[in-house]
């Protein structure tokens, strides 16, 4: 898997981030094949959006949440954390190994490209598999 | 309600290896209610099955569906195309569900997708607990409706055993002391002179010890 674009798909919560400049962003990121799911909130995420992502076939998969405390709606953010963990689990079960879940929260300091920084350490760890 | 949980994916794989087209069959009462077997549960596993057969390439071709409820014929025949259409059923029911399939469907094979567990209650968001063990003969009005029998891991019919710690079980200590929970259920509804009765030896015939269990009901016959 060194050179071959991976494909990610990153959801994200629209209270987080801004959803055209991460688009932008992420349109500039080289070869890799980057696809944007919003979410009203990151707890509207269900284990099932985020499997069949893999299944379709996703190289990795991150979850961009608001920061603890600062979600919306409370707990979305958490819920989220639970089902983006309870994933990697399964992704483990299915022989696909842990790892390529990633769950980024957004804070203060962290603008668009700081979060596609952190994105692009993830695909460099997935592509050390 | 019955409460299951689902066995591993490498299990399943190793259970389903032999099959091509298999139909994933889910549940909708009891094992829904848990989060074992309903219509989201067949979906997530279908799709864990599918990431498995494509890394391992078993070749499975998953095809999904669930009924009201597996353990009744009526129900059943809603899924019979389905079943008819795959070379295996790999079944989100419990126990039940599984043999009612696998009778109704004789030259099919149906496989368990879960562990059935016990019968029991929700008790918190995502924890369910064992209330009842089926023993056959109900001793729960002498006990406030807290069943010794499935909630005290020694099954004291009278009293307490004396190993327990605070109100917590000393063989499950995350679980309380059933006798704890007796006494004080007593005492809240005036009956804590139920406790001077001594309980003679269960009879534990109408149990699981003989055997496979039947009832009848002959005015249900005609």
């Amino acid at each position: 898997m060194t050179n071959k674009p991976l494909k990610i798909v990153l959801f994200y919560c629209a209270n987080a981030l801004d959803a055209a400049a991460l688009r932008k962003s992420a349109g500039e990121t080289g070869e890799d094949d980057i696809k944007t799911v919003s979410l009203p909130c990151s707890g509207k995420v269900n284990l099932l959006y985020l499997l069949k992502a893999f299944e379709k076939g996703a190289d990795g998969v991150v979850l961009v949440t608001c920061h603890h405390g600062d979600c919306k709606f409370i707990e979305g953010n958490l819920r989220a954390q639970k089902r983006a963990e309870a994933v990697d689990a399964l992704l483990d079960e299915s022989g696909m190994g842990r790892g390529h879940m990633r769950m980024i929260q957004k804070n203060t300091e962290n603008g668009v490209k700081q979060i596609l920084k952190e994105i692009e350490n993830f695909k460099t760890e997935i592509r050390k598999g | 309600m019955i409460v299951a949980e689902r066995k591993s994916i490498p299990d399943l794989v190793d259970i389903l290896k032999d099959h091509q087209k298999i139909l994933v069959l889910g549940c909708g009462t009891c094992v829904t209610v848990c989060l074992a077997g309903g219509e989201r549960e067949v979906s997530i596993i279908s799709s864990a099955l599918r990431i498995a057969s494509n890394i391992k390439g078993l070749g499975f071709e998953i095809e999904e569906l669930t009924i009201e409820r597996q353990c009744d014929n009526v129900f059943i025949e809603e899924a019979a195309d389905a079943i008819n259409r795959n070379d295996a059923v790999l079944s989100l029911g419990c126990g039940a569900g599984v043999q009612a399939l696998a009778e109704r469907y004789a030259k099919k094979p149906v496989y368990p997708g879960l562990n059935t567990s016990f019968i029991g209650i929700l008790e918190d968001r995502g924890i369910w607990a064992e209330k009842c063990a089926a023993c056959g003969a109900c001793v729960l009005h002498q006990y406030g409706g807290i069943c010794p029998v499935t909630r005290c891991a020694k099954q004291m019919l009278n009293g307490p055993c004396g190993g327990s710690r605070e109100d917590r079980c000393e063989v499950r200590p995350d679980r309380p002391c059933a006798w704890q929970l007796i006494y004080h259920r007593l005492k809240d509804i005036g009956q804590l002179g139920r406790l001077t009765q001594i309980a003679p030896p269960k009879n534990w015939e109408p149990g699981h010890g003989g055997g496979c269990r039947v009832i009848v009901r002959e005015d249900h016959r005609i």
